[in-house]
This record gives C-alpha cells, sequence and structure tokens, in this order.
C-alpha cells in the first residue's frame, strides 16, 4: 500500500493558533485542507513538509456567503463538491458552479478545497480562470494581519503565488456581477473525467446601455507559467459589438497571447490552437448566458 | 504518536487509535480488516478505494483516518441486510457488470450515492457520477445498465 512517511501533525483549533504555529516551525511546514493534491504529492516524495497543520477544525472556513456588502465570500475550506451544489453560487455565479463541475471528479471534489485549487497554484488550476474574470480575490490572513491579493496578481510561477511564509489563505471573494454581464468557462482534457485540464479558457463580457462591450476579461489555464488574461484580446473587444467575426479575432489574438508547454498531454501548437478554438466558444457562451439572464 | 477517534464505519459506533499519516483507506483495510476497499493507485487517479462519508463518495486513499472523526462511513460490507444483498449489488450480479469485480465495490457505492440523490438519473448522469473509478476490463456498459436496472420503479 503507498504509505504516508510519518509526520509531525497538529489541529488548530482556532486561526491565530494556526499562524501561531505556522510561524513557530518555520518554511516546511504546510497546511492540509483537502488533501488531494498535498497528500499524492506527499506519497510521491516531491514534498515532505515538516509539520502538517490541518485546518479542518477551525470553524467557519467552508462557508460560502454573500456578505452584507454584496458579491461572495466562498471560505478557504468549501469543498468543491460545495460550490457546484450552491443555490447561491448557481444564481449568482454560474461559471463557478460550471468550473467546478470539471475538476477531478465527484469523489475529488467531495475532498478537494477552493483554498486549495487556488493555493496550490498550479497553472492548470481548473477554478482559477472563472475567478480571474470574476475579478476575484484572495483574503489572506498571517501574524501581520489581514490582507486581500486580486487573484491575477497573486500567482507568481508554477505553484508560486504571492503568500508570504505562515500567510494562510482564509476565504476567497468575488464581487458582485454587473448589470448586462455573462461569463463562462470552458475545458479541454484528454477524457471527461480525472484528468488536468489541457486548455481552458473563462470569459466575460460586460455590455454598456447600446450592447457595444464595455469591459471583456479572458483568461486561461495551462496556457502558461500561471494562469493567465489574454489582455490584447479584452482591449479589442472593449467598446465593440458582438460580431461573430469580432469574437473570431479575439480568440486569434487571445491564443497568441498564450506561452503553453508540450507536455505528455498535449504540445504547445496545439495547445495554441485549442486556445483559439475554445476562447471563441467561452466568448460566445459568455454572450448567451447574458441573453438568458435578460 | 497514536490517537484515539471515534467514528461510525456501517452504522456501527466505534473508537479506534489512529497515527497521523494513517489514511482512511489503511484504517478499512488494516484496522478494521474491511478489504471489500481496494487500493489501485493510492494518489487518487483510479476511484476503486472510493468509499462514502456521511452519504458522499471520497477516495479513502486522500483522506486522512483523523478527518473522519465523527463521521459516519459506508464501505461495501455495510450494504447487503444480512443475506440480502442492495438491489445494487443484486443489479451488477444480474446484468454480469462483474468481471474482475476490483472496481465493483467503488463503482457500487459511487452509484449508490448517486441513486439516493436522483433515484432517476439519465445514462449522462451515471456516467458522471461514475467517472471518477476506472475499470481495466472495460464493462462499463454493463455497469451502466446495471444502475439504470436497479433504479427504483415508478409506483
Amino acid at each position: 500500500m503507498k504509505r504516508l512517511k510519518p509526520f509531525a501533525y497538529r489541529e488548530p483549533k482556532t486561526l491565530r493558533e494556526a499562524i501561531r504555529i505556522l510561524v513557530g516551525e518555520g518554511p516546511r511546514a504546510a497546511t492540509l485542507a483537502g488533501g488531494t493534491d498535498l497528500l499524492v504529492r506527499m506519497k510521491q516524495g516531491v514534498v515532505t513538509p515538516s509539520l502538517l497543520v490541518n485546518l479542518k477544525r477551525i470553524k467557519g472556513l467552508d462557508r460560502i456567503q454573500r456578505p452584507k456588502a454584496g458579491g461572495l465570500s466562498i471560505g478557504t475550506l468549501s469543498t468543491i463538491a460545495a460550490l457546484e451544489r450552491s443555490a447561491l453560487v448557481a444564481k449568482r455565479y454560474p461559471v463557478l458552479a460550471q468550473a467546478a463541475g470539471f475538476l477531478g471528479s465527484p469523489s475529488i471534489r467531495q475532498l478537494a478545497t477552493l483554498g486549495g485549487n487556488v493555493g496550490r497554484s498550479s497553472p492548470a488550476a481548473d477554478m482559477v480562470p472563472s475567478l480571474v474574470v470574476l475579478k476575484a480575490s484572495v483574503i489572506a490572513e498571517g501574524a501581520s494581519g489581514k490582507r486581500e491579493i486580486p487573484l491575477d496578481t497573486f500567482f507568481k510561477g508554477p505553484g508560486q503565488n504571492a503568500l508570504a511564509p505562515a500567510e494562510i489563505i482564509t476565504a476567497i471573494v468575488v464581487p458582485d456581477a454587473a448589470p448586462s454581464s455573462g461569463a463562462a468557462y470552458v475545458r479541454l482534457g484528454r477524457r471527461e473525467g480525472m484528468d488536468c485540464a489541457l486548455v481552458g479558457v473563462a470569459a466575460s463580457l460586460t455590455l454598456d446601455g447600446a450592447g457595444s462591450v464595455a469591459e471583456a476579461r479572458l483568461a486561461m489555464a495551462s496556457c502558461g507559467p500561471v494562469p493567465l488574461r489574454a489582455r490584447g484580446a479584452e482591449a479589442f473587444l472593449s467598446g465593440g459589438g458582438l460580431a461573430e467575426e469580432r469574437l473570431r479575432e479575439a480568440a486569434r489574438l487571445a491564443a497568441g497571447e498564450t506561452s503553453p508547454i508540450s507536455d505528455m498531454r498535449a504540445c504547445a501548437d496545439y495547445r495554441r490552437e485549442m486556445v483559439e478554438v475554445l476562447a471563441y466558444r467561452a466568448l460566445a457562451a459568455a454572450v448567451q448566458t447574458d441573453r438568458k439572464a435578460r | 504518536m497514536k490517537k484515539p477517534i471515534e467514528l461510525t464505519v456501517n452504522d456501527e459506533l466505534m473508537q479506534v487509535e489512529v497515527e497521523p499519516q494513517t489514511t482512511l483507506l489503511e484504517l478499512i483495510r488494516d484496522g478494521l480488516h474491511l478489504t471489500g476497499t481496494k487500493e489501485g493507485c493510492g494518489m487518487g487517479d483510479c476511484g476503486t478505494c472510493i468509499v462514502l462519508v456521511d452519504g458522499k463518495p471520497v477516495n479513502s486513499c486522500l483522506m486522512l483516518a483523523a478527518d473522519a472523526r465523527g463521521r459516519s462511513v459506508t464501505t461495501i460490507e455495510g450494504l447487503a441486510k444480512g443475506a440480502e444483498l442492495h438491489p445494487l449489488q443484486q443489479s451488477f450480479i444480474d446484468q454480469g457488470a462483474v468481471q474482475c469485480g476490483f472496481c465493483s465495490p467503488a463503482m457500487i457505492l459511487s452509484a449508490k450515492a448517486l441513486l439516493d440523490e436522483d433515484p432517476h438519473p439519465t445514462e449522462e448522469t451515471i456516467k458522471r457520477a461514475l467517472s471518477g473509478v476506472l475499470c481495466r476490463c472495460g464493462s462499463y456498459k454493463k455497469i451502466i445498465a446495471a444502475v439504470q436496472a436497479a433504479s427504483p420503479k415508478e409506483s
């Protein structure tokens, strides 16, 4: 049986206690949320934390709620399955429920958490492109207090992010979507279940009163060292209409803004071509969700 | 260092001692000798270690036993009522949905979680619900048929 090597282990009951333990232990400590990624890498020997700090005994970190100020606050320990099922998410941010349905398998989604998917900072993370187009931020807490980090500046490289040592993601917050807007996530894997994104593209479109694009956002998974935004394509779409050829041109621009790698799942050229296909589909689907909303 | 935890396994409340690194899968197989739950890859890819925790399927190879504290775990051994098989178990036999049988416990438990929530799923819904379990014999067609046949009849 594939076993985990023995490790030191703590189950703090408060966030403050967790942070104190992490500060005391130093950089080789790891925080445990869902475990679907960390425990695999520990079994493989890729990571060997000196201490595992299990966050699951801290109450309230799995809440999905609408703060008084509006928007959505998703506690770091919210499972992907909970996002998939949440009526609040389905009503206000259907793209997040859609993205949740792509991650792993039903049994993985039951364990995996949103904080883990963001904190792992894999360029292939399925939840991230949709969160980026929704302008989400990471709420992080450490010894020196709480801060908010916009998600599109959070990622620093494969597996690397803006968290300081001993800082913990406590929630992901999403602002209210603009009245006339829609978003969609489209992704491609080698098979439909249990595979990480070969390419994933999320798009959001906000229209002005005249029906032109007031704001467009495109974010892509597995297209570079971090989840990428296609800023050139976004700028191109701004101020124009929703004609098919404009969406196709934006998709072509988006493909040109990627720097994918070649690996066992696909070569870089194929990924780039698929970005063009998927970006168009995501934009077209975002238009549809907007029409449905009105 | 071993720590005592309390949990329910197949409707039986029990106290067990677990090390921090003990996975739920190790507790079930090595500690409780419930060997119907299998280890395939041990990495969360094959799904043969799936058990139900509070009625939902999870990969027991990726869950620490310590996190099962206070939860209710159902393994394949918990489905039959005495000599009477669960309708899904009987359906897998009737439909010949078992070849080597290694994935069957996980398939049946995943299907149970689905039917408990959605008694009349479409074929597409069944496929999605079973997408986390690999059958290397390739019995998927008969497995899907067995789940469909086990869906309670409209009365």
